[in-house]
Parts: C-alpha cells; sequence; structure tokens
C-alpha cells in the first residue's frame, strides 16, 4: 500500500471462455454446481493475479461468480423472480429481476464466501463486493411493494447483514455500489437514509461506486452518503466531472476514488492522456484521499483490454507519483 | 373506435424460440457467421415485431427500431460531423445510449434511416410511423464540441431533423412521432425555445402527419403551448403524470391524444377497468377516434415475454372498450 494515490479496479473482470462456457452448460444442466464454481475459482485466481502483477494496492475478486450486479443477488433472495434479459446498451443484456414478494435474504449469505476466497490468494487487501439497496430496487421491476421507499429499506436490512458478515470477516473495504443514485435526485435522501441501514456499525473502509449519472444534479449533496470513499467515473466524460467536484471544497473526511480509463470503449488510452487527469485531480482532491481506478467494472473488455487499460493507468500513476514528488 | 399504438422500440430478442438479434451480433462478432445472415436475423426480429402489434391488431406501429441502437443512433448515422460518443444514462433507466458528439457544423447525409423504414413499410401490414428524438432532446442528449452557441445548433439539429423527417416519410412511413422527454424530465425547458423550436420542425414538412411524444415525467404544463405548434397528436405519460386525466376528460384540445396508460417500465399488467374508465371518460371529451390508447414508452424495457404480453393487453383493452364506446368520430374541441 502507498500512503497516496493507490490504485485499485471497480469490480467485475471479464470472464475466461472456459467460464462462459461452463455458464452455459450449468444453465442448461449438463454440469454441476460444483463444475462450475471450481471454473469460477481457477478465474478469480487469474484475476488476482493480473492485478498483483501490475502493481494495484487494493484488489477485487472480479465477481467470476456473477452475471449481473443485482441479478446475482435478486436470484438467491427471497420475493424475486427471474426474468428474461432486457438490453442495456449497445448488444449487452442483464435478467432484470423481479419482485414479486417481501424480500428476504438467501439462505447462505452471498458476498463474504467470494471474498474469502479472494483474500486467501493473497497478502494484498481485497475489496468486499455488495450492491446497494437502492439499485437493487430501481433495477428491478417492483410489481409487488405500493412503493419504492419501502421496498429499499427492506433491502437495505437484508444488505446490511452482508456488510456485517464481511466486516466480521476481516475485510477492510466494504464497496456497496450504488450506479442508479443519481438518476432521481428527489429520492437522493431516500438512498441516504438506506445506506446509513446498510453501513451502521461497520468498522471496514466503506466505499460506494457511482457511475453513468448526472452528478450536476446530485452534488454536493451526494458527499452526504454515509460511505468513507465515493468511487467516480471520469474518463467517459473526458474528466468533465472534475470541473464540478471543483466547485466545491473536497471535504477533509471523504476519499474520491477517480474513474480514469473508459470501460465502454476499445480504445486503450495514452499513459499522458490518463496522467493530466490524475494532474487535473490532484488540484481538487489531496493525494492521501485520491485512490485512481478505472471508470466501472472491466467485464464488457476483453482480457488484453483490461490487461492494457490497467497497465496504462500503473504507467500514469507512475509517472504522477515521479513528477509530482509522491510516496 | 379507439386507436392503438406502440411508441418506439420493441426487444430484439425472442420470447421464446427465433430470430435473436442478441445471439447473431455475438456470433458475427466471432466470425460465426457474415454480414448476410445478420442482415437476415434483422430482418426476422423486424418481422417478428410487426406481426405481434398486427396481431394484437394495432391501428398504427413502429418498425420496434430493432436496427436501432438507441434513439439517437440513426440521427448521428445519417449525419456528417454527429458522432457517436461516450456511453450516458438513458434519463432514468437503466439504459444507456452513445452520446452524440458535434464535431463539425452539421450536415445532412441520410440514406441509413430511409433504407431501414423502407424496409419496415415493405414488410408492415399496418400503417407504420416513425419515432425521432424531438430537437430538445436531440439537443440535451449532445455533447457539443463545435458550435459552443445554443441557439445555432438547435437551428442545425431542427434543419436536419426536419430532412430526415422527409426522407423517412419519402420512405413510406405515414407518421413522424418526434420523442421529446428531455422536455418533461431534468431541468426545466425554457417554453418559449420549445415552442419555436416545434413549430419550426412541424412547419418544415407540413404534409406530413407529425406528433410529439412526452414521456418519463409530467406534459401538462406544454398542452396549452403547443396549439399553434401545427402537431397532429400528442401522446402523454399517464403513468408519470396520473393527474393529467382529469383535464384531459374536461378540456377539449385541437389535436388528437394519446394516452400512455400501459406502463412500459413495469410488468405487472393494468387493471382493465380503471384503464377502461379513463379512456372513456377522455374519450367522451375529445372524441373517440381523436384518442389513441399506447405504452407510456418504448416496450424494450421490458423483457421480450412480459413486452408481447403487453402488446396483447392492449389490443384487448382497446378492443373491450370499443365495446362500450358509443360510435363517435368527431372532435369536441370547438376550433377543430
Amino acid at each position: 500500500m502507498h500512503e497516496t494515490l493507490n490504485t485499485t479496479s471497480v469490480g467485475s473482470f471479464p470472464k475466461p471462455e472456459r467460464l462462459l462456457e461452463a455458464r452455459r452448460q450449468r444453465r442448461q444442466g449438463r454440469i454441476s454446481e460444483e463444475d462450475l464454481q471450481a471454473e469460477e475459482r481457477l478465474a478469480t485466481v487469474d484475476v488476482i493475479r493480473l492485478q498483483e502483477d501490475l502493481g494495484l494496492d487494493i484488489l477485487v475478486h472480479g465477481e467470476m461468480e456473477r452475471g449481473d450486479m443485482v441479478a446475482y443477488f435478486a436470484e438467491r433472495w427471497t420475493g424475486f423472480e427471474e426474468s428474461l434479459p432486457v438490453r442495456s446498451y449497445g448488444n449487452r443484456y442483464y435478467r432484470k429481476p423481479i419482485v414479486v414478494g417481501p424480500v428476504g435474504p438467501a439462505p447462505e449469505l452471498l458476498g463474504v464466501g467470494a471474498y474469502r476466497a479472494a483474500q486467501a490468494l493473497t497478502d494484498r487487501p481485497v475489496k468486499g463486493m455488495l450492491t446497494g439497496p437502492y439499485t437493487c430496487c430501481d433495477w428491478s421491476f417492483n410489481a409487488h411493494y405500493a412503493d419504492r421507499r419501502a421496498l429499499v429499506l427492506d433491502l437495505a436490512a437484508i444488505i446490511h447483514e452482508e456488510a456485517k458478515a464481511l466486516d466480521e470477516a476481516g475485510c477492510q473495504y466494504i464497496q456497496i455500489d450504488e450506479p442508479a443514485l443519481s438518476t432521481r435526485p428527489d429520492e437522493l435522501p431516500l438512498a441516504i437514509e438506506a445506506m446509513e441501514i446498510v453501513t451502521a456499525g461497520i468498522r471496514a473502509r466503506t466505499i460506494s461506486h457511482i457511475c453513468y449519472g448526472d452528478f450536476d444534479k446530485i452534488y454536493p449533496d451526494l458527499l452526504q452518503l454515509p460511505v468513507r470513499q465515493l468511487d467516480l467515473e471520469a474518463q467517459n466524460r473526458g474528466f468533465e466531472l472534475l470541473d464540478l467536484l471543483a466547485r466545491h471544497p473536497w471535504p477533509a473526511d471523504k476519499e474520491l476514488a477517480l474513474g480514469v480509463v473508459d470501460v465502454h470503449r476499445h480504445r486503450i488510452e495514452t499513459v499522458e492522456e490518463v496522467e493530466r487527469g490524475i494532474l487535473q485531480a490532484l488540484q481538487i482532491v489531496p493525494a492521501e484521499l485520491l485512490y485512481i481506478d478505472p471508470d466501472c467494472g472491466m467485464k464488457t473488455r476483453t482480457w488484453e483490454e483490461a490487461r492494457q487499460k490497467l497497465t496504462v493507468m500503473m504507467e500514469a500513476v507512475a509517472r504522477v507519483r515521479e513528477a509530482v514528488g509522491l510516496l | 373506435m379507439i386507436n392503438t399504438t406502440v411508441l418506439g422500440s420493441y426487444p430484439k430478442i425472442p420470447a421464446h424460440a427465433g430470430a435473436s438479434v442478441r445471439q447473431a451480433i455475438q456470433r458475427f462478432d466471432r466470425r460465426a457467421i457474415g454480414p448476410r445472415a445478420l442482415e437476415d436475423v434483422f430482418v426476422a426480429a423486424t418481422a417478428r415485431a410487426l406481426s405481434i402489434f398486427a396481431a394484437a391488431g394495432l391501428t398504427r406501429i413502429t418498425d420496434g427500431q430493432i436496427r436501432w441502437n438507441d434513439l439517437t443512433d440513426p440521427v448521428v448515422r445519417d449525419t456528417d460531423n454527429l458522432v457517436h460518443g461516450g456511453l450516458q444514462r438513458f434519463f432514468d433507466n437503466n439504459f444507456y445510449y452513445r452520446q452524440p458528439t458535434v464535431v463539425g457544423r452539421l450536415q445532412y447525409q441520410g440514406g441509413v434511416l430511409a433504407e431501414w423504414t423502407r424496409l419496415a413499410v415493405g414488410a408492415a401490414t399496418r400503417p407504420l410511423k416513425v419515432s425521432l428524438p424531438g430537437p430538445l432532446t436531440l439537443l440535451a442528449l449532445t455533447d457539443d464540441k463545435t458550435y459552443r452557441n445554443r441557439e445555432h445548433l438547435l437551428a442545425d439539429l431542427i434543419e436536419v431533423l426536419a430532412l430526415e423527417a422527409a426522407s423517412v416519410a419519402r420512405a413510406g412511413a405515414v407518421e413522424i412521432e418526434w420523442d421529446e422527454p428531455a422536455a418533461v424530465t431534468g431541468a426545466p425547458v425554457d417554453p418559449g425555445e420549445g415552442v419555436a423550436a416545434w413549430t419550426a420542425l412541424l412547419g418544415a414538412n407540413p404534409a406530413i402527419e407529425q406528433s410529439l411524444a412526452f414521456y418519463f415525467g409530467p406534459a401538462g404544463q406544454w398542452l396549452d403551448r403547443l396549439f399553434g405548434t401545427g402537431v397532429h397528436r400528442v401522446y402523454v405519460d399517464l403513468v408519470a403524470e396520473p393527474s393529467l386525466v382529469d383535464r384531459l376528460s374536461r378540456e377539449p384540445l385541437p389535436f388528437e391524444v394519446g394516452l400512455g396508460l400501459i406502463d412500459a417500465r413495469n410488468v405487472r399488467l393494468e387493471d382493465r377497468d380503471l384503464v377502461s374508465r379513463t379512456v372513456s371518460a377522455i374519450a367522451e371529451r375529445q372524441g373517440s377516434g381523436r384518442v389513441w390508447l399506447h405504452p407510456n414508452a418504448g416496450l424494450e424495457f421490458l423483457p421480450p415475454d412480459r413486452a408481447e404480453a403487453k402488446v396483447r393487453w392492449l389490443g384487448t383493452l382497446a378492443a373491450s372498450i370499443d365495446r362500450t364506446q358509443p360510435i363517435e368520430e368527431e372532435g369536441r374541441y370547438p376550433h377543430a
């Protein structure tokens, strides 16, 4: 770990073809759940090794067991029904869950096992990865609850138990993703209230990743979200986000993880453009509060693209360290 | 008679078996199929959407936008110096579009959407309309790196859109539906700018039947302002703005009105009695032939089985309302 400009990833990594084939076969009932999990473990090892080789400070397990960040949980919690796929962009689809009854937890906790398995593979800290209650609500069809608030708060109670289990397992960084947070500014107080439930009593450093939103509408109110670190995408819009952040003093009790490579384009960024973005961010956020990562999860890239983008990110961070004299 | 239609998009994958654009593109990307086979799938998936609409007895249909990546996609393809940029969230949905990015003065090129429309019209058994982004929405969704002048960019966008409308009308579309979610969501829009933009746009092609579609937010604020624009029909989102029902039931309008009562963003099927009462009350005031029932947005927000169920339910609801309606074809607006 460095004292400044720590590097990390947001969550997902590309699934190898072998795992994709195993997932297809599992859906068709041609292999067992144990066989699938064995493939997921092998792929997780590769994800951890790649991050170690590139020198990242805080690792992710790569979400090899998850197809979609909401559906993975919803398909295991009670009260949800699986749907056929819905398109999210381009040729990307996800199974948008349908809430058909009161939501409740799965028989087993869902996040802690993946965390433990990945953490056992490395000495570096691995994040515990959860999806936030507001996003779980917003990215599901609600065919049961009379209002969204009731659904969000019920989900918050379930996700709190997941966060607590990660905390008790020794996880140092718990990320609760809320990419839907910016979609309805009038519901930001609800999202904050729900996050208070999720993070209550958690000792680990808490993070929330938010992306592809209209931050103009929710900033600086977003700073009220009760997490230690906000993880925001910036490369996608040419670091315009920084102009918005610069309008308000950055609070001393918040960390910023800045997305510096676009995860939805094949193009590999240049080291220089990423370096410029980081240097611009350092004008706003002190280096000890600034983390560097990609814009979002990398599952839509090929393995080689993900490797190249992370390599560029790490080279840019190294250059900035040298230029500014950071530890 | 209550007219029925859909707004814009429809799922590109089958509910059960059949042509899947998703699988075809995946196979195309892996070089497992070539351009001919991919084209065949687009044709087949479009035919499926058209047949689902026809089977439900819809009065007017779209091609389901099976070939489109998003609402702005064909306009970008058809316009020089407008290019696909970064991925952005489409309003408050978990759906993302490639942001149109202006890299030089816009020049209309055309060709793509006209050809797509020609193919769809040739396959359709019902009158077909085309949905396009309205000028305010296209402006709101676009990243301007060239003009640095909102007024000038809007003026050029209007001219480009008018040329696009003329081209798809020549290809056989019977209506151009201008989608304007940006006018009813997010930051307030200058009413004067909006009305001037629509008046200029609609006026450029007076012989073409043109409508405005407002969804994801309340459109009531706009209705009075649209009286002089020449708009033929206004589609409103009554899921987002249920309070508008009362006004539409009391006040005759000088244009036809579309009632977005079918929720395109929730799988629940609408209550038959509630829809029937609502449509009947509005039809009594507006004239039944001047009222359209439709989903409140494109149906691609739903899984394919649920989208199909919504279309069938739309047809069923309209038929049951028709059985209870007195025959009334004349509008009741005093100046209509």
